[in-house]
């Protein structure tokens, strides 16, 4: 990958860079966890399965995910 | 405090919390009450000054996208899907509550008694870095003097 400015930056410790880095990690992990449900119902997980392999109760996925 | 925003503005609050969540966040930032005033049909012509929503958005992204690369992470080609609404309170960050205050203050001094689209988006372009919606003005490279010009009709 090549060298950004925001690579410099972090490795310079603008706390800004980092901190936006944490954001932007959880907003990642909220993506990739909605885009990750959808395929897993598509594919006839049950919300008890998913829940399991997030590590949260069925209740909870399914309140989150289910339509 | 929202007894005094007119139904366009609301919406524009309302839009910032969806935004918000869509992308995962469990706070209103002065970026999401950014995008959620761009919803705003009346702020539409501030495309020809390269502030809309479309880029606005993706300028958040490209600010995400090169954060999770200084960390060594590339998402290129990972499949992200927007998340969904929920019934979970999303509350504001201290600088959008201090946003939508001086939205109430800029409404004040141009004799409007209703905050409007634009008085919110003057009072969101007063935001300084590291402010999140100052670094989308600093991304997109907007010359915030123009804008303020472009909104005086509209702030009336």
């Amino acid at each position: 990958m090549e060298e950004t400015e925001l690579g410099v930056r972090l490795r310079s410790h603008d706390p800004a860079v980092g901190l936006r880095a944490v954001g932007a990690l959880h907003r990642l992990a909220e993506q990739v966890e909605a885009a990750a449900v959808a395929r897993a119902r598509q594919d006839g997980w049950s919300w008890e399965q998913i829940g399991d392999a997030l590590g949260v109760s069925r209740q909870s996925v399914h309140s989150k995910h289910g339509k | 405090m929202f007894e005094h925003v007119a139904a366009d503005a609301r919406m524009a609050v309302t839009a910032a919390l969806e935004e918000a969540r869509h992308r995962g966040d469990r706070r209103i930032g002065t970026e999401h009450l950014l995008l959620g005033v761009l919803h705003a049909r009346e702020l539409d012509p501030l495309g020809t000054l390269g502030l809309d929503l479309t880029r606005a958005r993706a300028a958040l992204d490209a600010l995400d996208l090169a954060a999770l690369a200084a960390v060594g992470i590339d998402v290129r080609g990972v499949e992200r899907a927007p998340v969904p609404l929920s019934p979970k309170r999303t509350p504001f960050t201290s600088a959008a509550r201090t946003t939508l205050r001086r939205a109430v203050g800029v409404a004040r001094q141009q004799g409007g008694r209703r905050i409007r689209p634009a008085h919110l988006l003057l009072a969101i372009l007063e935001c300084a870095p590291p402010d999140p919606a100052a670094e989308v003005f600093r991304e997109l490279a907007v010359d915030r003097a123009a804008v303020r010009t472009r909104l005086r009709p509209h702030a009336a």
